[in-house]
This record gives structure tokens, C-alpha cells and sequence, in this order.
């Protein structure tokens, strides 16, 4: 059957070739919709393992899974401005609001109490890691050795090249959050923060900051390099704080 | 051609408007949109190497999670007897890196707790832990690794400056392609729906998702900060070197 809205190109031939584009450019615009549709579909119906963790709950009640988030199987390296990644020339500044501010090594670091903890990342741009084994030394711990002052109320991760991330206290020195360098028994590699990075799991992932070189304690808050850039100050997974 | 004519044998050219040589006015009034197109075209010329830069380098990072834009990273997991702690460092590196395969030059060894750690000089890193030893292998992507360091990486310096002119140039790509072609085919038109179209696009998606504001928390406002002094190393004990209380602990330090 003709198409209606086709011209007559037998008596217009001059009108054949717009008539060429806009057959070409229907199509084009229908096969990249069918394109992402058909990836979109694959996607969902591919991801059993997102699925398995939405469907577990935490000991808080929480979901496993935050809301708008999809699990991979391992870290994927997000950029950012790479330290060193040198063990031997790795020192950690612990400082700010304490009365014992100190500065430490790699080996003094693991010549500290150490913890084997398992725990979920976040990533803001939706992904997470479930139940990596992590392993390191918890803030509470260097809080604790530096004789942080009781008016100290957030600390602030400190990270090669001026990078800088902030968390309220009491969620940077919760039971899981440390400083680690390692992940499921393997050293970090560079790419995720060699040789010490953060670990605030109960946060988006950034706040966990890669290439780890000072702790500091403060009294009131300081936005960080991301959080000045848009991203949500607090940056809670289960309430989607996202965006500022 | 009379006035031609006249003109070329010195006479007084002729009062009637009509004949009189355009002016600066009439000639831009005239000429504009022709300008507007060369112009258009050669700056389209010049953004070219920019775009292409920008476009791809935006498409890797888009997909970060997906991908390392930057490199092909790999990490094998392999198991070896426990290296003991009083073994000396040369033999622990020969059967670390025999067990790794790698036979190149090694740029430092580094050993505490129960680590070891070797760097060879082509960047790949071996660290034994126990009876572990995880080789870390990483090669630059070229392309997307220079590309996308220019795109995002912070610090850079002139090249802030040379993207702004680009963003400039792009800016008049966008505004002088609006005035191109006149008629239905331009801003009467075709143009107007293609830019309502694209303008719908991330105004359609802002009003969709809510957009930024759509999870907002309260954030206390960043202030002006100062930037550690650097200190003197100082001999530690065990690896603990004590420091002196900061000098200020004021909010605005950043």
C-alpha cells in the first residue's frame, strides 16, 4: 500500500532525495530507541544478583541493597587524581582536634590493631560491592591514640593531591569504618587507592577517600572536594543523598 | 555601465542613492549571514580535534562503571609457600618473582608485616601476604588516558584557559547555527522545533527526576580555608612519629 504522506516522486523527482533523508533519519531514530530499549531490557533481566540483594536486610532493617543501586562483582576504579601508590614512602597524618597527634608509616600501621571486617560499598553512580572482605585498622582506633578532643564532632580524609572528604564523627568511627589496604586478602591496587585508603561503608563510596595521607578531627564541618562540587554533604545510600 | 565609466575618467560620481557605494552598514546588512557561515564554518574546522577529544573522552567517563577508561588493569592471585620473616630480602624477591613469572628489573622491595611488596620497573606490582602473592599488571589505555586527563583531571593550568576558548567557540557554533539558513528550513520552522526538541531534553529530564534538588539534605555552607604548612619529617618509632598539636583547628581550615 502507498504511504499517504509520500510524495509523488514520479512527477517530483527533485523532492526524492528530502524524502531520502527523512526515511533515513526515521530509521535511525528508531533503531538507537530499539538499541538502548534492548540493552535496558538486558540489563534488568540479567541482574539477579542486584535482585538477591535488594530482597536481604541488614541487622539495622536496612535493605542490603540501597535503593537506585546495582551490585557488581568487583571495585570499578572511578578515576580521581592517583597517589603513589608506594607503601614505603606511605605516612598518615592523624591530627587536628587531639591532644597526641601522630604521624604514621606503613608498617607502624600494621603493627596496629587490626580488623577483618565484611562490608557493602556504595558508589554514587548507582553500583555496589557486597561483602568484600576488608582489612585495616578502624578510625576509632587512631581516634583513640591520638586522644581526640571531646569537641571534635567531624574528621576529614585527607588524600593525594589536596583531595579531601568529610564525614560526621560518629559514622567515621563506627565499627566498620577503618583505613584499609586490603580487599578479600589481596593488597589494594592502584587504582583503588594504594597503599591505604578510607573506609566509611555506610556512605557513598567517595567519602572513603583513595590515597589516604591525613585523618583530621574538627569541630565543625568542611565540605569536601566533592561535596563543594554538588554532591550531598552527608551522602546517606538509604535516603539517596545524592546531590546537594 | 555608465557610472563605471564616468568614474574612471575622474568625473563626479552621481548624487542619485542608488548608485552610491554601499556604506559599512549596508554591506553587514547585506553580508551578515554569509559571514556568519564562513565564520561558522571555519571555527567548526578548528573545533574539530576539540570535539572529537571531548566527545569520546565524555562517552568513557559517562561509562566509568562499566569500564577503566584509563587502563587495562589486570590481577592474577597465585600461591606459594609462606616467605618466612627471617628470610633475607634477595631471596625472598628471587621466589616471589620466580613465582610470578616476572623477570625484569625490580625498582624496590619493601617488606612489613607480613607483606612484601616488589615494584618492577615496568610498573607491575607483586605483593606477597602469607601464601598469596597477587601480581597487579596495568597498561595506559593511550588515547582515553590523555583524552580524559584533559577532559577532568583537576589541576591542570593553561589548559583550563585553552577549554574556555574552546567552550567559547562551541557557544558560537551553537548561536550562529541558529541563524544560518533563513526560511522554513531555519529558525521559522525546522530550527525552532529542533530546538525546543533539544531544549526538552534536559529540561524533560530535570522535571522528570526531580533534579538536583530532588534528595537535598542540609550542608553546611563551605569557608574559606588555608592549607597545611608542610612539615619537616622526624624520626619515628615504629613507625609512630608524634607531632605537634596543630597550630589551627579553626573551621575555616581546609
Amino acid at each position: 500500500m502507498r504511504d499517504s504522506r509520500r510524495p509523488d516522486l514520479d512527477r517530483f523527482p527533485e523532492l526524492q532525495r528530502g524524502w531520502d533523508r527523512r526515511q533515513f533519519v526515521k530509521s535511525a531514530a528508531v533503531g538507537t530507541a530499539f538499541m538502548a530499549l534492548g540493552g535496558a531490557l538486558v540489563r534488568i533481566a540479567s541482574d539477579d544478583l542486584s535482585k538477591e540483594a535488594r530482597a536481604e536486610t541488614r541487622s539495622d532493617g536496612r535493605t542490603r541493597l540501597p535503593p537506585g543501586q546495582r551490585m557488581l562483582e568487583e571495585l570499578r576504579p572511578m578515576g580521581g587524581a592517583e597517589g603513589n601508590g608506594d607503601a614505603r614512602s606511605f605516612r598518615l597524618r592523624v591530627h587536628g582536634l587531639c591532644k597526641s597527634p601522630f604521624e604514621i608509616d606503613y608498617a607502624g600501621l600494621l603493627k596496629l590493631p587490626q580488623v577483618q571486617k565484611e562490608a557493602d560499598v556504595h558508589c554514587v553512580t548507582g553500583w555496589s560491592l557486597i561483602g568484600g572482605l576488608w582489612k585495616g585498622v578502624q578510625i576509632a582506633t587512631l581516634a583513640e591514640k591520638a586522644e581526640v578532643k571531646a569537641e571534635a564532632r567531624f574528621v576529614i580524609f585527607e588524600a593525594a593531591h589536596g583531595y579531601t572528604a568529610n564525614a560526621p564523627l560518629k559514622e567515621a568511627t563506627a565499627d566498620a569504618a577503618m583505613v584499609t589496604y586490603r580487599l578479600n586478602g589481596k593488597p589494594l591496587a592502584l587504582q583503588h587507592g594504594a597503599p591505604v585508603r578510607g573506609l566509611v561503608p555506610d556512605l557513598y563510596f567517595w567519602k572513603s577517600a583513595k590515597w589516604l595521607t591525613g585523618i583530621r578531627f574538627v569541630k565543625a564541618d568542611e565540605p569536601g572536594y566533592w561535596e563543594t562540587r554538588g554532591y550531598s554533604n552527608h551522602a546517606d545510600p538509604w535516603k539517596e543523598e545524592r546531590y546537594a | 555601465m555608465p557610472e563605471v565609466a564616468e568614474a574612471v575618467v575622474g568625473q563626479t560620481p552621481p548624487s542619485h542613492p542608488a548608485t552610491r557605494p554601499p556604506g559599512t552598514g549596508a554591506t553587514i546588512k547585506k553580508r551578515w549571514r554569509a559571514w556568519l557561515r564562513a565564520i561558522h564554518r571555519d571555527i567548526g574546522y578548528l573545533a574539530v580535534g576539540f570535539t572529537v577529544l571531548y566527545a569520546l573522552s565524555g562517552i568513557a567517563m559517562n561509562h566509568i562503571d562499566d569500564w577503566d577508561p584509563n587502563f587495562h588493569a589486570s590481577e592474577q592471585t597465585l600461591h606459594i609457600a609462606p616467605i618466612p620473616d627471617d628470610l633475607s630480602d634477595a631471596e625472598a624477591t628471587k621466589r616471589i618473582a620466580a613465582a610470578a613469572g616476572l623477570t625484569g628489573k625490580i625498582d624496590d622491595v619493601f617488606r612489613a608485616g607480613d607483606e612484601v611488596r616488589l615494584t618492577f620497573a615496568s610498573g607491575s606490582k607483586v605483593t606477597a601476604i602469607g601464601d598469596t602473592v597477587t601480581v597487579q599488571v596495568r597498561r595506559d589505555r593511550v588515547f582515553f588516558r590523555a583524552a580524559d586527563w584533559l577532559h577532568a583531571t583537576r589541576g591542570k593550568q593553561a589548559w583550563k584557559f585553552i577549554a574556555d576558548a574552546y567552550a567559547v567557540l562551541l557557544l558560537y557554533l551553537a548561536i550562529s547555527g541558529i541563524f544560518m539558513i533563513k526560511g522554513r528550513l531555519g529558525l521559522r520552522w525546522r530550527g525552532a522545533t529542533l530546538i525546543v526538541v533539544g531544549l526538552a531534553a534536559p529540561i524533560g529530564y530535570l522535571v522528570l527526576s526531580g533534579g538536583p534538588g530532588a534528595q537535598r539534605t542540609e550542608r553546611v555552607a563551605a569557608r574559606p580555608g588555608e592549607v597545611d604548612p608542610p612539615r619537616p619529617p622526624k624520626p619515628s618509632t615504629d613507625g609512630i612519629t608524634p607531632l605537634p598539636p596543630d597550630d589551627d583547628v579553626s573551621p575555616g581550615r581546609k
